[in-house]
């Protein structure tokens, strides 16, 4: 989602996560694996969505199918929110997670 | 189904009749994925969570709004299929495909949902009705669309080949 749709909340209303505040690369997208979506698909998608080359994307397509999730980017949550939507458009199982480390 | 050829970005196909058929009836399924389907987060704390879902939420909503008029401007334009010899052939631009994409995987994943969403060994132990027979053919219907054109996409499938 674009950074526009996101107006800004003062702080005492909403505190800011301790580990990261939204600026900062504190977010992860994650994609997670399910039975359903096709591996050549889901390569495609992260392609698409991430501009990445076909090895890269097969990379992280193959650590889904066998780990059960991939981490796809670090990112400040409003770019991690863009990405999310993005995979989600195309019916990919994948979320925001903070960055615990 | 048949991929003629690719020219300037644009990919020309062509459909027997009841494979012109199975591609309107899919593309008229969807939506079929729940709009509560998808979750912005598994983070329960994650601040301003409640906010950032409902405008997922609604990106989403817009995003299907946009697809459903791209399906309603394709199947209800008569010229857009030649025909020839009882087969339609049709020229779609790369961003097409990439939106038939998302709808092929919307009827598969809507498809699986309505099965129950049954892991690998589930599936094959799932016994047949009628709703859950159409459920499966639907969602591998979609797969194989969705298979052939990525084939075309990727250029594993050459020209004059059959899908």
């Amino acid at each position: 989602m674009p950074a526009t749709a996101f107006p800004e909340v003062a702080p005492e209303v909403m505190p800011k996560p301790a580990a990261a505040t939204e600026h900062e690369h504190g977010y992860l997208v994650i994609c997670w694996d399910d039975p359903v979506n096709l591996m050549e698909y889901v390569t495609h998608v992260f392609q698409t969505v991430f501009g990445w080359e076909r090895k890269k994307a097969r990379k992280h397509m193959l650590e889904v199918h066998n780990n059960g999730q991939s981490v796809l980017a670090r990112e400040s949550l409003e770019k991690a929110e863009f990405y999310v939507h993005q995979l989600q458009k195309y019916t990919l199982n994948a979320t925001l997670e903070r960055d615990g480390k | 189904m048949k991929f003629l050829r690719a020219s300037g970005g644009t990919f020309e196909l062509q459909f027997a009749p009841e494979e012109k058929a199975l591609l309107f009836h899919l593309l008229n399924l969807y939506p079929l994925v729940p709009e509560t389907y998808h979750r912005l987060t598994k983070d329960k704390k994650l601040a301003r969570r409640r906010e950032d879902q409902q405008l997922l939420n609604e990106a989403l909503k817009s995003q299907r709004e946009q697809n459903r008029k791209e399906i309603l401007a394709l199947v209800s334009n008569a010229t857009r299929f030649a025909q020839t010899n009882g087969l339609s052939a049709v020229v779609f631009a790369r961003g097409e495909l990439e939106w038939m994409l998302q709808v092929f995987n919307d009827v598969r994943i809507g498809s699986w949902i309505a099965l129950g969403s049954p892991d690998h060994e589930a599936k094959q132990k799932t016994r047949p009705d009628r709703d859950s027979l159409r459920h499966t053919m639907m969602m591998e219907l979609a797969g194989a669309f969705e298979m052939f054109f990525l084939g075309i996409i990727n250029g594993d499938v050459p020209p004059e080949s059959g899908g």
